[in-house]
């Protein structure tokens, strides 16, 4: 493990040394811009990925999230922008001269290698003596808790084994930046979760800047220190797990990232910092923010979390009223399911972590639904795209 | 910069390639323009220009023969040779049969047998049983040699065949029969037309075993074709393989179109 | 419903087909061991004379020769092929890659006397090559090309490239392109690229190559008996002069046992030798 954290290996055609920046910034995109044909794969993408951190670029497919990630390791060359690594510009740089490290979705372990040579791969392009491969070799094996296996092939190693070589191949050249392109995808569950786990212990013990790609958005939300939502070929917003969760910039982020409730609701009252949604026998505050612009009375789209909304009896005030159609149990909370016609799509989902909601609130049910907490947003509809 | 040197390494790549390929069409050229020499020798270049050495070539009687019993062989050889090898391919892919792979082995075999010995065999072989040099020993022969082609063009196609359409018309009541006729056999056509369509291409071509096993009487083309360089030196024979070259160009160009050459020789990447 | 309901009709055919093929290598071999009888298509008794004329340096000139032009042939073609399987393989338009694949192909399917007799316009005394070099003054008589084993070979590696390329570019386009872009991403350049990942993953492709251009070369007729002359000779132009002029079928037969043995026991080298080869290639 110490090779791993110690100065290194000298590249052969290396230009400038360390980054001469300040800030700490390992990777820095601006204005990118790709299109492959007809198709705008990226749209003037901005983006600075600071020095030790896990970012992950997360969106549905299509949305040009690994078009970045393969611009960033040099496979693609951007049409348009500026890309810099370690402050240095790499826009003319073939892959092979830009110190990174990459895992792949199908892990491209060399099937006519063994793990360890596969390994040593890196070091070997970097001409270093046999001995020290060897030791760094068994350094990275002993990181990803693989000692043991150096003389096995690819195909006599499972899934998350192969995977795990993936991981050693690429940190033991000690890049400035480890690339992963949805590297957990072909784990099954319960494996993705603990190799999630791993992963983020190795990358914050080696301090190694990371991106990594997923359409998974729980997984973002394990994973990262920062997210960068894309859509579309732009990334609409750059936060913090918590940010991108609880102040999505926009509609897409916030139906993308975890579960929402839309509902068609009036705009009250507006001023400069926070605005007040009508919606039932319930006023609800908000940011402004997206609706600056809006005159009280238009109408607005409320965004609300399952954990956020309540249930109450059909007689007593709500926001609005619905019936419960369907339950269904998750072990420690129960998401019901509520027809309204209020909500966008006829229904909304309501999660409960009492441990009598599902007799308490029978399908078949007349209820009232009601918002609590402070976390809810709003922005105009649909009509008018954010 | 390493970008001008990744262009560098292109360029020279492609001309070199290009260089290969002149290589392999240098010969057809060089004849091409051989067979409009007025001279009555091979020379290249031509002196003066004339059409005489094609008309001479088509006229030709034992060109004329040899092409009408080209046809005959290779008709008969190609069609037996995709039914036997179409229908082996299938059992091949499908069942576990006794000596499956012995069998499979002694048809592959032809091709590392050479042709000379494939043509001696049977025309010793025709001899002793008292068979006359005619039509079916040179059919015989024909599909030997061509049926590993048709073998491993059919076997490729059924690897490719998605097994899901006949279980479905299967699970729609059709008896396998059926299911043979109206869906596998309609799935497999541009397989078996280009297993087909090599078969006949490398019949109609083959000149040594046919050397052996064709009499006067049955020599295909390739063999009358041999027998004219012999005894002439004129370019009566450029004229010809300028024809040739045409026909063949020209037939495997529409065969790519139709029937995706890159697919049926399995040299596009599967994903 | 039995499970395998076209079992017999589909494969009988094929059995006949294989019966008829042994039915004649039987009669080769079988002729192989029986005495010449001049003058009659009949053999005479059981004998190993005909093997035993084998070993006259004569014909075993022969076999020597045959085997090192098949040897030649089949490295010449693979360091040909090599290139045009890989810009095949890796070119991205399709014009390019179908214009490419239709020019290398074309050749196999000219047939034998088509193809020699174009190689006779371009070796021959008043062919291309002497007509270039005497139009660019480096020489003022024509050379002597024709009936040599240098253009014997090269119209031989012009015959097998087709299927050369093709069997390269089968095994080729078989690579996933991802490890390419691993080794690239691990700091290797495009030719150590190419030396340590992708050449290796085609060694399949590439003894499959080596064999088969080796096997087809070893059993060549047309293109030595034509550019040969009489002066380059391979095992076949023997058995033709020996089985078809002469009529001896008993040692026309004993040749073809022979040189049949001989390529199945060079093939056998051949896989010993390329054995630690294909322990580079995926399993």
């Amino acid at each position: 493990m110490s090779s791993l954290t110690a100065e290194r290996p000298p590249h052969p055609a290396s230009l400038a040394v360390e980054a001469t920046d300040g800030e700490g910034i390992a990777v820095s995109l601006r204005g990118i811009t790709k299109t492959f044909g007809e198709v705008h794969a990226l749209k003037d993408a901005t983006l600075s990925v600071r020095r030790g951190e896990l970012m992950t670029l997360l969106g549905p497919s299509g949305c040009g999230k690994s078009t970045l990630l393969n611009l960033i390791a040099g496979f693609l060359a951007a049409d348009q922008g500026e890309l810099e690594i370690d402050g240095r510009r790499v826009n003319d740089t073939p892959p092979y001269k830009r110190e990174i490290g990459m895992v792949f979705q199908n892990y491209a372990l060399f099937p006519h290698m063994s793990a360890a040579d596969n390994v040593g791969y890196g070091l070997r392009m970097r001409r270093l003596a046999k001995q020290e491969v060897a030791r760094r070799v068994a350094d990275a094996l002993a990181l990803v808790r693989l000692s043991g296996i150096e003389d096995r092939r690819p195909h006599q190693l499972s899934g998350g084994q192969q995977q795990r070589v993936a991981l050693a191949r690429a940190l033991v050249i000690s890049p400035r930046v480890l690339l992963l392109d949805e590297p957990l995808s072909a784990l099954d569950r319960s494996l993705r979760a603990s190799m999630q786990v791993e992963i983020k212990e190795i990358q914050r013990q080696l301090g190694v800047t990371t991106l990594f790609v997923t359409h998974d958005q729980s997984e973002a939300l394990s994973l990262s220190d920062r997210i960068a939502v894309m859509f579309d070929g732009q990334i609409r917003q750059i936060g913090s797990p918590a940010d991108i969760y609880r102040r999505p910039s926009d509609r897409f982020v916030a139906s993308f990232v975890g579960d929402v409730n839309v509902l068609r609701a009036r705009l009250g009252s507006v001023d400069a910092k926070t605005a007040t949604i009508r919606l039932g026998a319930q006023s609800v505050s908000v940011a402004t923010g997206p609706l600056a612009g809006s005159k009280p009375d238009d109408p607005a789209d409320l965004f609300v979390r399952p954990e956020q909304l309540r249930l109450s009896g059909a007689g007593e005030p709500a926001a609005v009223q619905g019936t419960v159609a369907t339950h269904i149990y998750q072990g420690g909370h129960v998401d019901l399911y509520v027809l309204a016609p209020a909500a966008l799509g006829g229904r909304l989902l309501v999660r409960s972590s009492e441990p009598d909601a599902i007799t308490r609130w029978p399908v078949g049910a007349d209820v009232g639904v009601w918002v609590s907490g402070a976390d809810a947003l709003a922005f105009p509809p649909q009509e008018q795209k954010p | 910069m390493s970008r001008s040197r990744q262009r560098v390494l292109r360029v020279a790549g492609t001309l070199v390639v290009i260089a290969i390929l002149g290589f392999v069409v240098l010969p057809a050229l060089v004849v091409t323009l051989a067979a409009f020499n007025d001279k009555a020798i091979l020379a290249f270049p031509p002196q003066a220009w004339s059409w005489r050495w094609f008309a001479k070539a088509l006229a030709y009687a034992d060109f004329h023969s040899g092409f009408g019993n080209g046809l005959i062989v290779t008709g008969w050889a190609s069609s037996i040779a995709l039914l036997v090898g179409g229908a082996f391919a299938f059992a091949l892919d499908r069942y576990a049969f006794a000596l499956k792979r012995t069998i499979e082995a002694i048809l592959l075999s032809s091709l590392i047998i050479p042709h000379f010995t494939i043509g001696l065999g049977f025309l010793i072989l025709a001899a002793q049983i008292g068979m006359a040099r005619g039509f079916p020993v040179v059919v015989v022969c024909h599909v030997v040699l061509v049926l590993p082609f048709v073998l491993k063009s059919v076997y490729v196609s059924l690897r490719n065949l998605d097994r899901r359409f006949e279980l479905a018309a299967a699970g729609l009541g059709a008896s396998p029969g059926r299911v043979l006729l109206t869906v596998t056999l309609p799935l497999l056509l541009p397989g078996l037309a280009g297993g087909w369509l090599l078969a006949a291409i490398l019949s109609f071509n083959e000149f040594t075993a046919s050397l052996f096993v064709t009499a006067q009487r049955t020599q295909t083309l390739p063999v009358a074709m041999y027998n004219y360089v012999r005894e002439y030196a004129d370019p009566s024979l450029a004229a010809l393989s300028v024809i040739y070259i045409a026909a063949t160009a020209a037939l495997l160009i529409v065969a790519n179109a139709y029937l995706g050459l890159g697919k049926l020789l399995n040299v596009e990447p599967h994903r | 419903m039995t499970p395998r309901p076209f079992l017999r009709v589909f494969v009988a055919p094929g059995v006949l087909m294989a019966l008829a093929l042994l039915a004649a290598m039987a009669t080769v071999l079988q002729y192989s061991l029986r005495a010449y009888v001049p003058g009659s298509l009949e053999a005479g008794g059981f004998t190993f004379a005909n093997f035993t004329a084998l070993l006259k340096p004569l014909y075993a000139r022969v076999f020597l020769d045959t085997v090192a032009i098949s040897l030649l042939t089949a490295a010449l073609t693979l360091l040909v092929a090599y290139p045009v399987a890989y810009a095949l393989v890796h070119r991205q338009s399709r014009l390019t890659k179908a214009a490419i694949l239709i020019t290398a192909i074309t050749p196999l399917f000219l047939g034998e006397v088509v193809r020699t007799y174009s190689w006779m316009a371009v070796l021959g005394n008043n062919g291309f090559v002497n007509s270039l070099l005497l139009a660019l003054g480096l020489i003022d008589r024509p050379l002597q090309i024709m009936f040599t084993k240098a253009a014997v070979v090269t119209a031989l590696v012009h015959v097998t490239l087709p299927v050369m390329v093709i069997m390269l570019a089968a095994a080729l386009s078989h690579i996933d392109p991802n490890y390419a872009k691993a080794a690239q991403s691990l700091g290797a350049g495009p030719v150590r690229t190419f030396l340590t990942v992708t050449f290796p993953l085609s060694m399949p492709g590439v003894i499959a190559g080596v064999t088969t251009a080796f096997a087809w070369t070893f059993s060549a007729f047309a293109t030595p008996q034509l550019i040969g002359g009489g002066q380059v000779n391979m095992v076949a132009n023997l058995v033709y002069q020996l089985g078809l002029a002469s009529f001896n079928f008993p040692f026309a037969a004993s040749l073809s046992v022979a040189g049949l043995a001989l390529t199945l026991a060079a093939l056998a080298l051949l896989r010993l030798a390329t054995r630690p080869l294909e322990k580079l290639g995926p399993p």
